[in-house]
């Protein structure tokens, strides 16, 4: 029950940050769902990993995956999808509470909170880096292959 | 054919893209495709948070150079998007400077959703992620209604100072405030999740990823930069919250 609610607040959320990139129209629509997929996806890789770092890391390359795709059906940069739907995991919780120790001094658990934050924080920005290089190979390929088929007719 | 007009024109819609959250990549891929595009001999581009610097030489010996300075970002991806179809048309169509001026024009005027929404937008952002990280349905109504408060609070602050980090020390001790209130007063029961709905509104969590982004992909300066700028708008949030916790009495951490 948890995660129905989770996974469907997430879908507002990301909804509420694409409209506050000044996301339009039915674009709002694909960025809302890439929300509420990378928030699925992070749950699923959940009961078959228990690895924080890598479950986020598994997300953010399937969402990044999906903006890319959707990129491609509307005919607009990636950018346009992939911010908001990356919100569900960006890990702006887990930085507030290592500032919130740095502030109160309390050192032990200020490390181990920033260490924490940083690993989730180098899973996203991996996992979204590694998915539009697979992206851009598979980009090559297609038009590769495209224009060989057309040498050939 | 290529003069210091037509330079100023394309460092303008790289400024622009830069502003509405364009990757700093994409904007030095933009600018030198634009540039190359009408015949230079080579194009030099260094783009970083704050600062985009183009030379351009030409095939008969003359050096442009030109530099914007940014100051502050408004994300807006409606406009990155028509941008980013301009600088395509005019790397396909070399159009002549009126019609890029008629362009941008017509590009500058597009405004994000009204303030109205907005008060919106922050209501549902907060109410979301206060039930998202496990509050119940009356945190998230009194996360939603300090949110509207919280927006309330930004566009205040922004009309006195224009420091991003005062204006954050400002609203997050505000709405910290507001909130422990809130709960003594039996509005809502769990402080945390009502404040950590609000605190994904305000804290630069995309910021830090993408500074993470940049410095695994290469641009290492503009990475630490926007890493930097992001640990300190984090710290000036949770002195904000830690001065209202101090003040009132309300328990966190």
């Amino acid at each position: 029950m948890m995660s129905i609610i989770q996974i469907f607040t997430a879908f507002l959320a990301a909804l509420g940050f694409a409209m506050l990139y000044n996301v339009r129209g039915i674009k709002l629509l694909y960025a809302a769902i890439g929300g509420l997929l990378s928030w699925s996806v992070n749950l699923l890789a959940g009961y078959w990993l228990h690895h924080e770092a890598f479950q986020f890391f598994i997300a953010a390359f399937s969402v990044t995956i999906y903006a890319e795709i959707c990129a491609r059906i509307n005919k607009t940069p990636t950018t346009t999808f992939l911010p908001a739907s990356i919100i569900p995991l960006v890990p702006g919780g887990a930085l507030y509470y290592s500032m919130q120790y740095a502030v109160n001094s309390m050192l032990d658990e200020f490390l181990s909170r920033s260490l924490y934050t940083a690993s989730l924080a180098i899973a996203i920005a991996a996992g979204i880096l590694l998915a539009s290089s697979i992206w851009k190979v598979w980009l090559t390929a297609l038009n590769f292959l495209e224009s060989g088929l057309k040498r050939y007719k | 054919m290529f003069n210091n007009q037509l330079l100023s024109r394309i460092l303008d819609i790289g400024e622009q893209m830069l502003i509405s959250g364009a990757e700093i990549s994409r904007v030095e891929d933009s600018i030198s495709r634009m540039c190359i595009a009408y015949q230079v001999k080579r194009v030099d581009v260094l783009t970083i948070t704050s600062v985009i610097q183009v030379s351009v030489h030409l095939e008969n010996g003359e050096v442009f150079t030109q530099s914007r300075r940014i100051r502050a970002y408004a994300t807006n991806l409606n406009k990155l998007d028509k941008l980013n179809k301009l600088s395509r048309n005019i790397c396909s169509s070399l159009p002549d400077l009126e019609y890029i001026d008629k362009e941008l024009e017509e590009i500058n005027k597009e405004q994000p959703y009204s303030q109205y929404a907005h008060y919106l937008i922050y209501a549902l952002v907060a109410g979301s992620f206060t039930i998202f990280f496990g509050g119940n349905m009356a945190d998230g109504l009194a996360s939603a209604m300090i949110g509207m408060l919280l927006k309330f609070l930004v566009n205040a602050a922004q009309k006195v100072d224009k420091n991003l980090l005062m204006i954050n020390i400002f609203c997050s001790f505000a709405v910290g405030a507001v909130a422990i209130f809130a709960v003594q007063w039996g509005f809502g029961n769990n402080l945390e999740k009502i404040l950590i709905g609000n605190i994904m509104l305000m804290i630069p969590g995309l910021a830090l990823t993408t500074s993470i982004r940049d410095m695994i992909s290469g641009d290492t300066i503009s990475g630490l930069l926007r890493f930097s700028e992001a640990i300190l708008l984090a710290t000036s949030i949770a002195l904000g919250f830690g001065l209202a916790e101090i003040l009132f009495g309300g328990r966190l951490v």
